[in-house]
């Protein structure tokens, strides 16, 4: 699967040549490498997070991680997948720290039944909601469901890096994710009382 | 092979089975039309979730537009120094020095300002132009917070208008009714004899005067306060002087700079005070609470005496016992104590021959000033205490409220930014809460809010002890590992507040930068959400 492209108009090699620039302590090719990488580190922010402000604080708290572990980037894997990798640490990081009953969420998920979908009623509540309900949508689901849509949908993260990322076992990382699905076409579906009963002790 | 169930279809969609379980799926798919349809609901529904995150519809923020830089100064560090360096200006004009001019003028030392400001630095002349002012000043004030929280709604109109409406109305509101009969306005307030009133009496002036009779309590915010007359309720007074020379029923409560009992008070006396002067006339039947600079006893109290102040000077009845806590005490040749007597003070109490103890003093030396013997194992013991019950307060602020504890350690993290806006908390509140107790709000709040402030001072060491610990033992998730670093955090900042000289100012700036990190937490808490979801 072919990893989002943030920054469009460059090739690999500008980004290398950037990226040297910036290690070399150059401030106009770190201010281009964020320029060019913010918004998109943003939106994945304000995705991965409950709150536009926790969005900003976390993207200027990502850039200057970023500052800081730059030498540690190997450069034969793709920059947006380190960066992205450094983001979801990051805001996977706040997430937990404000919470303390992590494991009770853990073990609710993997024990919840789920049940099968009506195809039908899928398609049409695809139909009757918009990119931006979706979204909407997402705030409202726990941490962890939230986080693992976005690793999944929004980062192109495989299913390693959601794993290391949440610090679960891959083999968990599906569940995760149909249990992430069925709590948004929950509250799609208005049906929030489900999803509150269904992550009962997860968002603390 | 039988229906597959939707956690096998998404698997194999996202190309997570092995290739003969994916083959047995793709034949299975192939010749059942309910699982072929289950397969395109659930690649529809992958393909939907992935345009809808995708989506761009919020702009990325203004603050967001420049890269971060380490050494750049955050606006909030230089906004707070800034207010602070405001705050500090304001507060010595606006308060401080009007107060130490009339002092000065009043004849008062500047060894006396600390206590003209607590128990007559309010009350000067002029005081009800200034209430006005301060009316205005704490509505002001109260309207910027709500503009600087709401500061993100500007574009909105019907906003501006509910706050400045809000605002106005606040300024027109009449009095709230109550039982109690108001009197301001008028320089000298006198009620004359013969005349009775029903009611509480609450004055505000510049010197009052009670002639008659109150069926009530007597709240008297004025310079001079002289009570002729007989209350029957308790005597409250914020006055410069509070001359009682009637009988009050009930109790005497005074912050004033000099009280002077000539009568009977039925209950009890409690006072902050300059002077204290109970004439061999007076008689109090309750018991005695005094702090105050000089305290000359001649006449009687009927119950206990619990007295700390500079010089105590003891020559009248006291029916009960004695606690005398004092630079300097004199027991004069008519004092008479029929209880237990005893003295803690600087040197030994002055004891007439004459006077009459029922039992002999206890008498217990206090060194001057606060004198850390770091040779004794008990400082030490003491020390250990105080480290315990700063733990047991972030426990208990670990467990009751996590999100914050949380938050407002990571706030610590901005050093500069938390110690400049706890500088400005650390002075401006006090001001605020003094302001709202004599203003429109009321007292309750005001002191809700001092007590709120002395928590939260206290709380300051947790958060940026729990900082430190994160620091040095790096981070961990949990309650335990939170714990832990708390623990190693506190005892780093109680030893470093054990130096001599130094210690004093890293604990004061340790208040600053954990109160300024609470505030910095809460305004995260209390900002509003206007942008939509994207």
């Amino acid at each position: 699967m072919e990893r989002r492209k943030t920054t469009g108009e460059m090739s690999a090699a500008e980004i290398a040549e950037v990226l040297t620039q910036v290690r070399a302590g150059d401030a106009d090719a770190w201010g281009e490498l964020y320029r060019m990488y913010a918004p998109a580190i943003f939106r994945f922010c304000r995705r991965a997070l409950p709150t536009r402000e926790d969005a900003e604080d976390a993207t200027t708290e990502v850039f200057m991680k970023v500052r800081q572990k730059l030498g540690t980037y190997d450069s034969s894997r793709p920059f947006t997948a380190w960066l992205y990798k450094v983001a979801s640490n990051h805001c996977w990081d706040m997430l937990r720290r404000r919470r303390i009953r992590q494991d009770l969420e853990t073990g609710d998920l993997e024990t919840l039944p789920l049940e099968h979908p009506d195809p039908g009623q899928l398609e049409r509540l695809q139909a009757e909601h918009g990119s931006r309900e979706v979204r909407r949508g997402l705030e409202k689901l726990p941490d962890r469901a939230r986080m693992a849509l976005v690793l999944r949908y929004f980062a192109d993260m495989s299913y390693d890096e959601i794993a290391d990322t949440l610090g679960v076992r891959r083999a968990f990382v599906g569940v995760l994710l149909l249990r992430a699905r069925h709590q948004l076409r929950d509250v799609l579906a208005g049906k929030e009382a489900a999803l509150i009963r269904g992550a009962a002790g997860g968002k603390a | 092979m039988s229906h597959f169930d939707e956690m096998t279809g998404l698997l194999y969609l996202e190309s997570q089975l092995d290739e003969e379980n994916a083959r047995g799926i793709a034949a299975h798919a192939a010749s059942c039309a309910e699982c072929r349809e289950l397969l395109r609901a659930l690649e529809t529904e992958g393909a939907w979730l992935r345009e809808s995150l995708a989506g761009e519809d919020e702009a990325v923020p203004g603050r967001l537009t420049a890269a971060p830089e380490r050494n750049a100064a955050p606006w909030g560090w230089i906004s707070a120094l800034g207010l602070s360096a405001g705050g500090a200006y304001t507060l010595w004009s606006g308060f401080v020095e009007p107060w130490r001019a009339q002092a000065a003028q009043a004849g008062f030392t500047q060894g006396n300002l600390f206590t003209m400001l607590f128990f007559s630095g309010a009350f000067w002349k002029g005081w009800d132009a200034m209430r006005s002012l301060m009316e205005f000043s704490a509505v002001a004030v109260l309207g910027v917070l709500v503009m600087w929280l709401l500061r993100r709604r500007w574009r909105s109109f019907p906003t501006i208008a509910v706050i400045m409406g809000a605002m106005i109305c606040s300024l027109t509101i009449p009095s709230v009714a109550s039982a109690a009969e108001r009197k301001h306005g008028d320089p000298n307030y006198t009620l004359p004899a013969g005349e009775e009133i029903k009611t509480d009496l609450i004055v505000f002036a510049d010197h009052t005067q009670i002639n008659g009779d109150i069926d009530g309590d007597l709240i008297a915010w004025s310079r001079n306060v002289t009570v002729n007359g007989h209350v029957k309720g308790d005597v409250i007074a914020f006055a410069q002087e509070l001359r009682v020379n009637g009988a009050v029923d009930g109790n005497v409560r005074a912050f004033v700079q000099t009280l002077q009992l000539n009568s009977t008070v039925e209950r009890n006396v409690m006072a902050w005070v300059g002077d204290v002067n109970l004439d061999e006339k007076a008689r109090v039947n309750g018991t005695m609470t005094l702090g105050a600079g000089q305290v000359q006893l001649d006449g009687q109290v009927v119950g206990d005496l619990l007295s700390y102040s500079g010089d105590a000077n003891v020559n009248g009845l006291l029916g009960h016992n004695a606690m005398i806590h004092a630079g300097h005490v004199t027991i004069g040749p008519r004092a008479d104590i029929k209880g237990q007597t005893k003295v803690e003070a600087h040197e030994q109490p002055e004891v007439s021959p004459s006077a009459k103890l029922a039992s002999p003093y206890e008498f217990t030396l206090v060194k001057r000033g606060y004198e850390r013997n770091y040779s004794s194992a008990r400082f030490y013991w003491h020390q250990v205490l105080l480290w315990g019950a700063s733990f047991v307060f972030g426990l208990v602020v670990l467990l009751l409220a996590p999100g914050f504890f949380f938050d407002t350690e990571r706030a610590c993290r901005k050093t500069g930014q938390s110690i400049g806006f706890g500088l400005l908390f650390l002075f401006a509140t006090p001001i605020a809460a003094i302001i709202v107790c004599i203003t429109i709000v009321g007292l309750g709040v005001g002191i809700s809010t001092l007590m709120l402030w002395a928590i939260a001072i206290y709380s300051a060491q947790v958060f940026v002890g729990a900082w430190l610990g994160e620091r040095i033992l790096g981070e961990g998730v949990g309650i335990g590992p939170a714990l832990g670093r708390l623990a190693l955090g506190l005892v780093i900042l109680r030893a470093v507040g054990m130096l001599p000289y130094l210690g004093g100012w890293i604990s004061f700036v340790v208040v600053a930068w954990g109160l300024g990190a609470m505030a910095l937490a809460l305004y995260r808490y209390m900002r509003p959400q206007l942008a939509p979801a994207i």
